[in-house]
């Protein structure tokens, strides 16, 4: 194709994808560099109330905002270097949980920002190869079942997936807290009572439990159609060469899923990193915050009704250098078999 | 020692039937060759023997067992696939090594075993390729390779030769049947083409609608097929079949009259003779006379084609024979290169002399 054309048919979307990914990206990193505050100033104050024999008054200094010609108060936006970087990561504080007075991890993980990074990481991890295997599982029970019943499994199957995220989040809360019927069977079989949102680590293994469930059907569809294009030839020559079931399994059907394995990992790696839904549907804020949830926490305005707007710019940004760091092996690993493909 | 004995194997997938009551004995270290177009049943026979299908009825014995109920690894059999088969991410040498690996033989035995095996098929210096890496016939041989590394008793080889070009497909055949010759070992081989089986094959087994047509030497099937569906299906051009009527020992259709045949059967038939046993004569006088319907060049040969009755019938005259659409021309026919077959059933009624 010539060029001329090729730049005509990319155009629009080079077009759009500066304006509504590119310049929002540039908008965030700028922001997490500045700090915008309101200007004030100190100004000598003369109060006068009414009194006896003329009034009194007052003389007092105060801080008060600056207005602008129409009233309205006027902002400063200044240039802080790493600053926010600073109060979002608080190298102080972690160095000194590593001093001799410190709690050590304990004392880090009280920190906002690691206690949502141990969980976001924790959550990715942990989810990671439960999704990719119970989804390959589940592909492989489908694909031997009779054609017959296939459609209304796979139907079934899928519908995890369909739910909303928050609505499914909430269906998993609400059958499992307090007296919620699956925590009133859990105390009948263990005969014991159980508070499963009353402390960190059940509500994550709710959570974790939640994201499987949730995701768990992708993977099975995207494996499932992978099932459909191997090669039968080569699957039968495996037959008739003696391989077990397992070792065709990890011979043939692996290798061939492999691509569709590494896509998976790097769209669930992108989802989970940005792990957000669950925190708000299981008003799990107390004990686990994650990384997104604290981007909007800062967004939301605080008790004094400021937004802190460029801690949850710095916060995006580190999440998006984490999600970064973790798309870079499996990026080079498909970048390779492109190239060999090829 | 491995003869493959088929006692009335039939396959049937609901109401339609695949392969129908198949009775066949292999002898060991034969070569045989399963003939027939597509959909006839000979692909579906030999997955059987495999064990990749299982028989409706009917019993498949390998040397002195058995093997109905053995999985395909236990029957000690070595198959070839059309489309090669072969594992994608795993080099050359790890593909003709797999059935030792899986099997668990010996490793100190795997690298001697693979050099010998890739040597036969001369494949030594691709060995740390992938298969993407090769073309068609060297992916074939990789597969050969993979199949005779282990030493089984019985070869099955699914039209192996069908996924390469003309040229390939020669010399990989003589490569073959030098192969099988060297190894002795009982080998099965699916084609449809009819060159493949004539040129590999001790016995050629032709089927035809899930049953078999004919069994026998390429030579026999050749020169004696059994119905009109063999002596249609061997041989390039095909036998000649014409529709007439058999009066006196005389056979009369359209443009056609030979005499001398045998006397005692009157009434319809179909005769059949083959291009290369005809000749082209004067008009006056020949068996048949006819304006030519085309003259194609064969380099060996010059192939004249007349219609006769409905058909078109070619017969094979001098490479320097020369002539132009529509002229007249006769082709001799003697009673001796005829072959009759029963015009209803199609079955041969009796032997050229």
């Amino acid at each position: 194709m010539k060029f001329g054309t090729f730049a005509r048919f990319v155009a629009p979307s080079l077009l759009l994808m500066t304006l509504f990914i590119a310049y929002p990206l540039l908008s965030v990193l700028w922001q997490s560099f500045h700090l915008t505050q309101g200007v004030f100033e100190t100004a000598t104050v003369e109060t006068c109330s009414p009194g006896f024999g003329g009034q009194v008054c007052t003389e007092e200094v105060r801080r008060i905002p600056v207005l602008n010609d129409k009233g309205v108060p006027t902002t400063k936006t200044t240039f802080v270097g790493l600053d926010v970087y600073r109060s979002v990561l608080k190298p102080e504080s972690v160095a000194a949980a590593f001093s001799d007075t410190g709690n050590g991890l304990r004392d880090v993980l009280n920190i906002d920002f690691y206690k949502a990074l141990r969980f976001t990481v924790t959550f990715t991890f942990i989810t990671l190869p439960l999704v990719v295997g119970l989804g390959l599982l589940i592909a492989l029970a489908v694909n031997s079942i009779a054609a017959r019943v296939r459609g209304p499994v796979i139907f079934v199957t899928l519908l995890p997936f369909i739910i909303t995220p928050v609505i499914g989040a909430l269906s998993v809360r609400w059958l499992f807290i307090g007296d919620g019927i699956l925590t009133v069977a859990l105390e009948r079989i263990l005969n014991r009572e159980l508070a499963l949102f009353a402390q960190g680590w059940t509500i994550e293994i709710l959570i974790l439990f939640y994201r499987v469930w949730h995701v768990a059907p992708f993977a099975f569809v995207i494996f499932y159609a992978g099932l459909q294009t191997i090669n039968q030839d080569t699957m039968e020559a495996a037959v008739v060469d003696g391989a077990s079931r397992f070792e065709r399994l990890r011979y043939v059907v692996i290798p061939h899923l492999m691509p569709l394995i590494l896509f998976i990992t790097l769209i669930h790696l992108m989802d989970t990193y940005r792990v957000f839904e669950e925190i708000i549907g299981f008003s799990s804020q107390a004990h686990v915050i994650s990384l997104q949830w604290l981007t909007f926490n800062y967004l939301t305005p605080n008790d004094a009704g400021t937004r802190l707007i460029s801690s949850a710019s710095a916060t995006s940004m580190l999440t998006m250098i984490g999600i970064i760091i973790l798309l870079i092996p499996v990026l080079r690993r498909t970048w390779r078999d492109h190239r060999v493909g090829g | 020692m491995a003869q493959v004995t088929l006692q009335g194997i039939t396959k049937r997938w609901g109401a339609f039937t695949g392969v129908s009551n198949v009775n066949l004995e292999i002898a060991d270290r034969e070569f045989m060759v399963f003939l027939g177009p597509s959909g006839c049943g000979k692909t579906t026979t030999m997955r059987m023997i495999a064990g990749l299908e299982d028989p409706t009825e009917g019993e498949i014995s390998i040397g002195d067992r058995v093997v109905n109920a053995l999985e395909p690894k236990d029957r000690d059999i070595a198959m070839v696939f059309q489309n090669y088969g072969l594992y994608p991410n795993l080099t050359v040498y790890e593909n003709i090594r797999f059935p030792l690996k899986v099997r668990r033989i010996d490793p100190q035995t795997h690298d001697d075993r693979v050099h010998r095996a890739a040597e036969m098929v001369e494949l030594g210096d691709l060995l740390h390729r992938l298969p993407r890496e090769l073309s068609g016939g060297q992916r074939q041989r990789v597969a050969l390779a993979r199949a005779v590394v282990r030493q089984p008793t019985v070869f099955l080889m699914d039209e192996p030769l069908s996924n390469l070009d003309a040229k390939l497909r020669v010399s990989t055949r003589a490569q073959l049947k030098n192969l099988q010759h060297e190894l002795q070992v009982t080998t099965i081989y699916v084609t449809h083409d009819q060159i493949e089986a004539m040129t590999l094959a001790h016995r050629v087994v032709v089927m035809n609608h899930g049953k078999i047509q004919q069994i026998g030497t390429p030579t026999a099937i050749y020169d004696n097929p059994a119905n009109t569906f063999v002596a249609g299906f061997i041989g390039s051009p095909a036998m000649n079949l014409l529709d007439g009527e058999l009066q006196g020992g005389v056979f009369k259709s359209d443009n056609v009259a030979i005499a001398g045949l045998p006397a005692d059967r009157n009434g319809p038939v179909t005769l059949g003779f083959r291009a290369e046993d005809a000749r082209v004569v004067d008009a006056d006088g020949a068996q048949i006379a006819a304006p030519i319907y085309s003259v194609e060049l064969l380099g060996d040969a010059t192939m004249v084609t007349v219609r006769t009755g409905g058909s078109l019938t070619s017969v094979k005259a001098e490479k320097d024979y020369r002539a132009e659409i529509g002229d007249g021309v006769g082709i001799g026919i003697s009673p001796d290169i005829c072959h009759l077959f029963d015009k209803e059933s199609g079955q041969r009624v009796s032997l050229a002399a």
